[in-house]
């Protein structure tokens, strides 16, 4: 805590005595105009460009115009000789260079300067030149490049090299022309010479695998001296390695430089050589030796680097690690905390269950003195700790809430909150602890987003507790205490306790009442609503307005009400005309995969993966929706909204002289089946490529829209579209036989892909194999928030029961991945995650069929002699559909 | 107090070490601006040049007076800036190619538009006619007429016949150029 009002302290001080903390745009753009006078003062030019840039670098903006006249005004001071001056008109250029017009007036003065005598200026003449070339400029500045590149002054050299490679990514090709210059650099004296020459060598020639490798071939041979450039050769080698595991030269390589005397390069090719998967035993040991010894070095830095790998391959490699025990456990003590984090986490991550709560309480001493970033990394230790060892729950839960009432930022914050949902999910035994603890932090918690996610777990889990009453207070101070926002999750969360707990539903009736009276109209209309449907006392209407509310994607109901009130009709808006929002399927096999990276704040990558792929499926839904729209043969055909999309399937092998892959497309009465061609024949050319095929019963063929031309390696698309005929749900699975490619054949050059003068073509077709539409096309995953209520509401006479024996599956696990993928429906209550060791489990299952069906389905497991075996029970609003499944897997 | 002791002492040095002046050369490229700085500030002729991207600031010491020299490029796409550099400059120089007659036009116009400007009113402007030494180059006189001088009434102008190459009339230029160093506006 004092830790960071010392930091405080500083910068209010900082503020305090610098001169530059008043200037204003304004001031320093009318200063700037100074510039202009002659003859220079260097002193009062240097102050104000100093100001300009420091600016700058505050994350002022200039408007074009603004920056366009303050470049002038600089490019004045090129009459000062002032090297002070210059150097800082360089800065200034190249600050500017992005948003002033026409910078290129500077090109002369610079290529000027950079050839001159003053070694003070070159290389920044240098590099602000390279900053304001562009592809019309560059041939103009080539020449002076070459011999830069080349030049005695290792700074002019470096500079150079280092421009270049930023070239590269404007202008590849040009750079490309300077390969000879760069391996001549890379023969040079100096260190870092050699290293940037190596490193723009690597950039010119990285697309080229055998090129590479012949150089690095060269170099490890000859060896170089700088050795940084030897840790660039090693990072190349390992990279090369790891995508052709069978060559032995890169290893031996990495393995040659662990006795290297610089030991720089040691750690390097130690760290690598830990990293890397599937080294031998024997360079392994050599490898984790480097390592070992650098743990007990009187330098700060190399025990850092020493203990840094050890953490990072601590999950990879535990038993190795751990033998550094003795080591490690000297280090938890060192001066520099960034060790002593590192040291303590990779003992979390090795150590036995003993030795827990001993080093969490060790960790505690020194967490006020750790930066937000450790305090990340050793949270993330903890998450791991707890799937590790779940009995040890109590120990941890009280660490992270420590944690969570100490001092911290945001992102901190959310790495232990994110932690203890995790531990709450996974461990029922935690949970009312962890709740207990969230609760408290909520009483004094200035992060919004966490607070409103916390008041939604309390609404969702507090009511399925022992004693849900407790949590009733805690929301409910919420409710007085804090601004709109939390209100209004409050009054939510209250609401959930309400339609769950009878007992309760007095009181809280009370509580919402008293909100009718709040200030902000979003807390008020949650209030009324809930109250309303909570008085009405019917189990339905809690279950659809309170507990499982509404499942619509929210950017399909935005668009669908924009359309109605554009287009108004007599009858009332059907909120069954929006699509669902799907659940993403097997998303959480990522989010919970446990990062290697012990150094990344995790809590950012799992935040990603977990809300990543819901907006991917949105996206990808209205992308395909907007390109079939684009046809007037589906206009026609009155498609309606989509339904789902398929993932793609290949229809030949790969590496054929065709590529094609299918997507389906559901609509209501429609599906549309989207073929994505690619020609990889590069003297031909199709034209009128479509496809044929053999329909179904219960299906009609309706059109087919074709890709006029299907030029070499050019991806091209034809569409088939058939007509949903039988009202029959049975029929809707079935295959589609005898798919031909269909298209007329003309031969063309090769090298400019244009077709031969004299070329008519031919007809030809291509057999591709077959397409099935299969049950889970049609079906949409989608959660119910409480399944077990949703479950009643259908009622048992929808219900259809059946026992499978599924002799192909071993375990539960392998059972539950294949019953969601081929239902494709959507696992709720976390029901697809197996306490390890149990014998028997249910699955709950939920989704929509056609967008209008509701399925849900409970799927008992257990282990036999002879497999698993299922007891699959089926609700559904539509008995037909229940039959049918039931029907479709046996 | 400190400002006045500095005045004095800036124009002691005048008085006895040195005077500055500040000139913009300008014209239209590959008229010899930049040869021409060569050659007046290390007597050094050179034949192949590379066109002037932007401008070339130099500084030519001549006696007692420092000449600074904003050589800016020809190039369409620099006239627009030469404006820009020519505020405030004790003189203007202005390049004519004498031996290209079909740029004869072009550069008048250009001249004209540049001189237009009221900004640079006042300034004084010297016209060069280079490479007379090449066989059908305008003399003096046809310069004058061609390029339309004689309607520039509000300021000082005069135009010389001038070789870089031969380096002939180069010491009447300068002898010009340093007559300036005073006037103009500074």
């Amino acid at each position: 805590m004092y830790h960071k009002r010392d930091k405080k302290d500083d910068e209010d001080l900082a503020i305090a005595g610098n001169i530059f903390a008043k200037i204003t745009k304004t001031s320093a753009l009318q200063d700037a105009r100074s510039f202009n006078e002659t003859p220079v003062n260097a002193r009062k030019c240097t102050l104000i460009l100093t100001k300009i840039l420091y600016l700058m670098n505050q994350g002022e903006t200039f408007t074009t115009q603004e920056a366009t006249d303050l470049f002038f005004n600089i490019t004045k001071l090129f009459q000062s000789k002032d090297t002070t001056l210059r150097r800082l008109v360089y800065i200034g250029i190249k600050e500017l260079s992005k948003i002033a017009e026409n910078v290129y007036v500077v090109t002369s003065s610079l290529t000027t300067d950079m050839n001159a005598k003053d070694d003070l200026c070159r290389p920044q003449a240098l590099r602000a030149l390279c900053h304001i070339t562009d592809g019309t400029t560059f041939q103009g500045i080539e020449r002076y490049m070459k011999q830069a590149i080349v030049d005695k002054n290792p700074a002019v050299a470096s500079a150079a090299l280092v421009s270049a490679h930023h070239m590269a990514k404007n202008i590849p090709e040009g750079v490309k022309r300077w390969v000879n210059e760069a391996q001549e650099s890379v023969n040079s004296d100096n260190v870092m010479v050699q290293y940037h020459a190596l490193g723009l060598l690597y950039h010119i020639k990285k697309t080229d695998r055998l090129a590479v490798s012949k150089f690095l071939a060269k170099y490890a041979q000859t060896g170089l001296k700088s050795p940084y450039a030897i840790l660039m050769l090693l990072r190349i080698a390992a990279h090369l390695y790891s995508q052709d595991k069978q060559n032995g030269p890169y290893l031996s390589f990495i393995d040659k430089c662990l006795d290297h005397k610089s030991d720089l390069v040691c750690y390097e090719a130690a760290s690598l050589l830990l990293k890397i998967n599937c080294s031998t035993p024997i360079n392994t040991a050599a490898a984790f030796a480097v390592c070992q010894s650098g743990l007990s070095s009187s330098r700060p830095v190399v025990r850092f680097a020493a203990i840094r790998t050890l953490n990072q391959v601590a999950m990879l490699r535990p038993t190795l690690v751990e033998y550094c025990n003795v080591e490690l456990e000297h280090l938890i003590t060192d001066s520099n905390r960034s060790i002593a984090t590192l040291a303590i986490t990779t003992l979390l991550k090795t150590g036995q269950e003993a030795s827990v709560e001993r080093l969490i309480k060790q960790i505690s001493s020194f967490m006020n003195e750790i930066s937000d970033e450790f305090k990340i990394v050793v949270v993330t230790a903890t998450r791991k700790l707890c799937q590790k060892f779940p009995r040890k729950h109590a120990v941890m839960m009280n660490f992270l809430e420590t944690m969570l009432r100490d001092d911290g930022g945001s992102e901190f914050k959310k790495a232990i909150v994110d932690t203890i949902l995790h531990i709450i999910e996974d461990n029922p035994d935690a949970k009312e602890a962890g709740l207990a603890h969230l609760c408290e932090f909520i009483e004094d918690c200035e992060h919004t987003n966490l607070m409103i996610r916390i008041l939604h777990l309390l609404g969702k889990e507090g009511p399925k507790t022992s004693r849900p009453a407790r949590y009733i207070r805690y929301i409910y101070n919420r409710l007085i205490l804090e601004s709109a926002p939390f209100q209004a999750a409050a009054v939510s969360s209250l609401a959930k306790f309400g339609a769950h707990c009878e007992d309760l539903l007095p009181n809280v009736i009370v509580l919402l009442r008293r909100s009718l009276l709040e200030m902000d109209d979003e807390v008020r209309d949650r209030a009324t609503f809930y109250l309303n449907v909570l008085l009405t006392k019917q189990k339905s209407l809690y279950n659809q307005f309170i507990l499982n509310p509404l499942q619509v994607s929210i950017v399909d109901l935005e668009k669908s009400l924009q359309q109605y009130i554009l287009d108004p009709k007599d009858t009332p808006f059907d909120l069954k005309t929006v699509p669902l929002a799907t659940h993403p399927q097997n998303n959480d096999e990522s989010a919970k995969k446990p990062t290697v990276n012990g150094m990344k704040p995790s809590s950012e990558t799992v935040r990603v993966t977990k809300t990543a792929p819901n907006e991917v499926a949105e996206t990808r839904r209205a992308i395909y929706e907007e390109q079939l729209a684009y046809f007037p043969e589906f206009e026609e055909a009155k498609l309606g909204p989509l339904i789902k999309s398929s993932q793609p399937v290949e229809l030949t092998e790969s590496e054929t002289e065709y590529v094609v892959k299918c997507i389906k497309h559901v609509f209501k009465r429609h599906v549309v089946f989207q073929f994505d061609c690619i020609n990889t024949c590069n003297d031909q050319i199709l034209e009128n490529v479509r496809v044929s095929m053999q329909v179904p019963e219960g299906y009609r063929k309706v059109c087919t829209v074709e890709c006029p031309v299907l030029l070499y390696d050019a991806p091209g698309t034809t569409y088939s579209c058939v007509e949903i005929v039988s009202d029959n749900v049975s029929l809707y699975v079935g295959t589609f036989e005898n798919l031909l490619l269909k298209y007329i054949v003309k031969d063309c050059d090769p090298n400019t892909g244009k077709v031969l003068d004299d070329e008519v073509g031919y007809d030809d077709e291509y057999a591709l194999e077959d397409i099935e539409i299969v049950w889970s096309d049609f079906v949409q995953a989608i959660i119910k928030p409480d399944f077990v209520s949703a479950w009643e509401e259908l009622g048992p006479n929808t219900e259809v029961a059946e026992t499978f024996a599924l002799q192909s599956f071993k375990t539960i696990d392998e059972a539950i991945k294949n019953i969601i993928y081929f239902m494709g429906l959507a696992p709720c209550e976390r029901s697809d995650v197996v306490p390890e060791g149990k014998m028997s489990h249910s699955l709950y299952l939920s989704g929509v069929f056609h967008e209008e069906d509701e399925i849900l389905a409970v799927a008992k497991l257990a282990v036999t002699n002879e497999g698993v075996t299922m007891k699959l029970s089926i609700r559904s609003n539509n008995l037909d559909i229940s039959n049918f499944i039931v029907s479709i897997i046996a | 107090m400190l400002a006045v002791i500095n005045r004095v002492l800036d124009w002691l040095k005048s008085l006895f070490w040195k005077e500055e002046m500040e000139l913009t050369l300008v014209g239209l490229q590959n008229s010899g601006k930049t040869t021409f700085v060569n050659v007046i500030a290390s007597n050094s002729f050179l034949e192949d040049m590379i066109p002037t991207v932007g401008f070339n600031m130099r500084k030519v010491t001549k006696g007692n007076v420092t000449i600074k020299i904003w050589d800016i490029g020809g190039q369409p796409r620099f006239r627009s800036m030469w404006e820009r550099y020519c505020r405030g400059v004790n003189a203007i120089v202005y390049m004519v190619d004498a031996a290209d007659h079909e740029k004869i036009e072009g550069s008048r116009n250009e001249l004209h538009n540049l001189l237009d400007k009221p900004q640079l009113a006042g300034i004084p402007v010297l016209v060069l006619g280079n490479k007379k030494d090449l066989p059908d180059a305008l003399d003096v006189n046809e310069l004058i007429e061609q390029m339309n001088l004689a309607v520039i009434q509000d300021r000082e102008i005069c135009c010389y016949s001038i070789s870089c190459k031969e380096k002939s009339n180069i010491d009447i230029t300068l002898q010009w150029l340093i007559n300036h160093s005073k006037s103009g506006s500074r």
